[in-house]
């Protein structure tokens, strides 16, 4: 048994999809074993040791080192354990996660944390498309855990999300929140055109400027207490910095989107004077 | 066994089980976070008449709370798990719900048994009320005429809880032992799990079980008044004219332990002539706190 299993990419030249990487199954295996992992490159299945060097074994610790934007499906349907990748990763990073932490130390591509229903995402860089949204044709976006982005995100970011928080430190494209069934979107930059359009319930939290849908109407503006205690919990959970004045912001209540049941929410905060 | 000169008596406190919670109550300044919880813990000193015991245990700055602001730490105990759960609904409904600026918080967070006090409270909200879970904690908004009552949805609730850890002062002097005892409640003020559910700490009315009256629970522990020394069986030595009783609840054993211990030191002092402590024979409660091996911590 090993403190950590580490996974040296080699050069990759082309796309390759590594669905198979859940730190709390490789808990079980030896090295052997890991590097016989199946993958796909270019729609033929092929082994995890054809592409990693695998060093160690029966560890639920996990690291990818020299992971490029080349590489999808990096903790796809993680049940627990920890997985960290250093470097970047391509699409579908902890799709349909249930457990865990999963750790990108740079960018990852679209549908990061897609369907996800447990556990913690964590990115340092920036995400691409829906974030955290439905997978093609799927009712129910994320329905459980966390995902904290320190970057931006890209278009569609918790579209149809269910349950679960989604934090975009950075700025996030449009229609962030689209469809929303209920959960939290946190943007502590900007957000896109279209923002929680169609949404049922839900929370959207803009922190930067954001252009109200027409069909969300203005409540009230006050401190809501659950988003100071969101914003803080950030700051002592995950070591996110959030100047004092935000989480002492007021907030612009405005509910919809129009139709039913229209209990979504967009949360605008009004900046400090 | 004496401590600076006061007789320490071979005797022990008799406790019951209990059950427990804690509640964190934040507001907007300390003011409002004591105001909801000075009244919440309102008529809660004793379960004989009160239905729960009940008071601040300390008060936590903003670093400590949840949402970071200014709060108050409050025990609740009551005889069994039901009563528990009614307790909260009843209080935290018309007093922490009802108070300017506050949110309710669970102080029990890791115990397994849980009370479903906020998803009860939360009907209040006429269904606009709306749920959010932060940190894999589920919190109810309340819609209210202020803005929104943030509230826990379950609060842990402590089986092991004890009620009734006790200790009397035995004075020269009401002064005098009125004085030890302030500055017992003092020394013991802020001890982390425990409470002193009477007023200022204090009682002077300890009682003994039943009474002369039919159907009374509860009379005036003669034994122990002064007034009484020479129509009753007087437990009180020569030149004691004034007692007074420290009642201690608490999460669990060694923690009122520990708080009966500086309670009695600081307790010791000129005036005072002894410390006892009320039991039943040891056939009612199951915890007994024996003053001496206490002290032989101290």
């Amino acid at each position: 048994m090993s403190d950590w299993v580490t996974l040296t990419a080699r050069e990759i030249d082309g796309p390759l999809v590594v669905t198979q990487i859940d730190p709390a199954k490789i808990a079980e295996l030896s090295e052997a074993d890991i590097a016989a992992l199946p993958v796909s490159r270019g729609g033929r299945h092929a082994a995890l040791g054809d592409f990693f060097t695998v060093q160690g074994e029966r560890s639920a610790r996990v690291r990818v080192v020299s992971s490029t934007r080349d590489i999808d499906g990096f903790g796809t349907g993680m049940t627990g354990g920890e997985l960290e990748i250093e470097g970047d990763a391509g699409a579908l990073v902890g799709a349909g996660m249930r457990g865990g932490m999963l750790r990108v130390r740079g960018s990852v591509g679209d549908d990061a944390g897609a369907a996800m229903a447990g556990g913690l995402l964590r990115i340092d860089g920036n995400a691409g498309a829906r974030l955290g949204a439905n997978t093609p044709g799927a009712a129910k976006g994320m329905s459980g855990g966390e995902i904290v982005v320190l970057g931006s995100a890209g278009p569609e970011a918790g579209a149809r999300i269910r349950r679960g928080l989604i934090v975009v430190g950075g700025d996030a494209g449009r229609d962030a929140g689209r469809a929303m069934i209920a959960g939290s979107l946190v943007v502590l930059g900007s957000c896109g055109e279209g923002t929680g359009r169609g949404s049922k319930r839900g929370s959207l939290v803009a922190c930067g400027t954001v252009q109200v849908p027409a069909t969300y109407r203005y409540a009230c503006t006050y401190q809501p207490p659950h988003v100071r205690m969101t914003l803080l919990y950030l700051v002592r959970r995950h070591g996110l910095v959030i100047d004092a004045a935000v989480i002492e912001s007021q907030f612009r209540r405005y509910c919809g989107d129009a139709g039913d049941p229209g209990k979504g929410e967009i949360l605008e905060r009004v900046p400090s004077v | 066994m004496d401590v600076r000169g006061v007789f320490i008596e071979d005797t022990f406190a008799e406790a019951f089980g209990m059950r427990g919670a804690r509640l964190v109550i934040t507001a907007r300044n300390e003011r409002w976070a004591r105001e909801a919880a000075s009244k919440l813990t309102g008529f809660a000193t004793s379960v004989i008449a009160c239905k729960c015991e009940a008071a601040i245990e300390r008060e936590l700055p903003a670093t400590d709370t949840p949402d970071g602001r200014p709060g108050v730490a409050v025990l609740f105990f009551t005889m069994d798990s039901d009563s528990l759960g009614r307790r909260l609904i009843e209080r935290i409904g018309q007093t922490v719900l009802t108070c300017p600026t506050t949110a309710c918080f669970d102080g029990l967070p890791d115990l397994p048994d849980r009370l479903t006090t906020g998803k009860a409270i939360r009907t209040f909200g006429d269904r606009f009320q709306s749920s959010k879970v932060i940190g894999g904690q589920r919190y109810w908004r309340i819609p209210v005429m202020e803005g929104e009552f943030l509230l826990a949805e379950t609060f842990g609730m402590q089986k092991k809880g004890i009620g009734g850890g006790n200790f009397l002062i035995l004075g020269e002097s009401a002064d005098a032992t009125l004085e030890a005892a302030e500055a017992a409640v003092e020394a013991i003020s802020g001890t982390s799990n425990v409470i002193l559910p009477f007023p200022g700490g204090i009682v002077r009315s300890g009682s003994k079980v039943g009474a002369s009256y039919k159907g009374m629970i509860a009379s005036t522990n003669d034994a122990y008044c002064p007034t009484l020394r020479p129509i009753t069986k007087s437990a009180l030595p020569e030149g004691v004219n004034s007692v007074l009783e420290i009642v201690l609840d608490g999460l669990d054993f060694d923690s009122i332990s520990r708080a009966m211990r500086v309670g009695i030191t600081a307790a010791c002092r000129p005036g005072i002539r002894a410390i006892s402590a009320g039991n039943y024979g040891g056939k009612l409660g199951p915890h007994h706190f024996h003053l001496r091996t206490i002290m032989e911590g101290a």
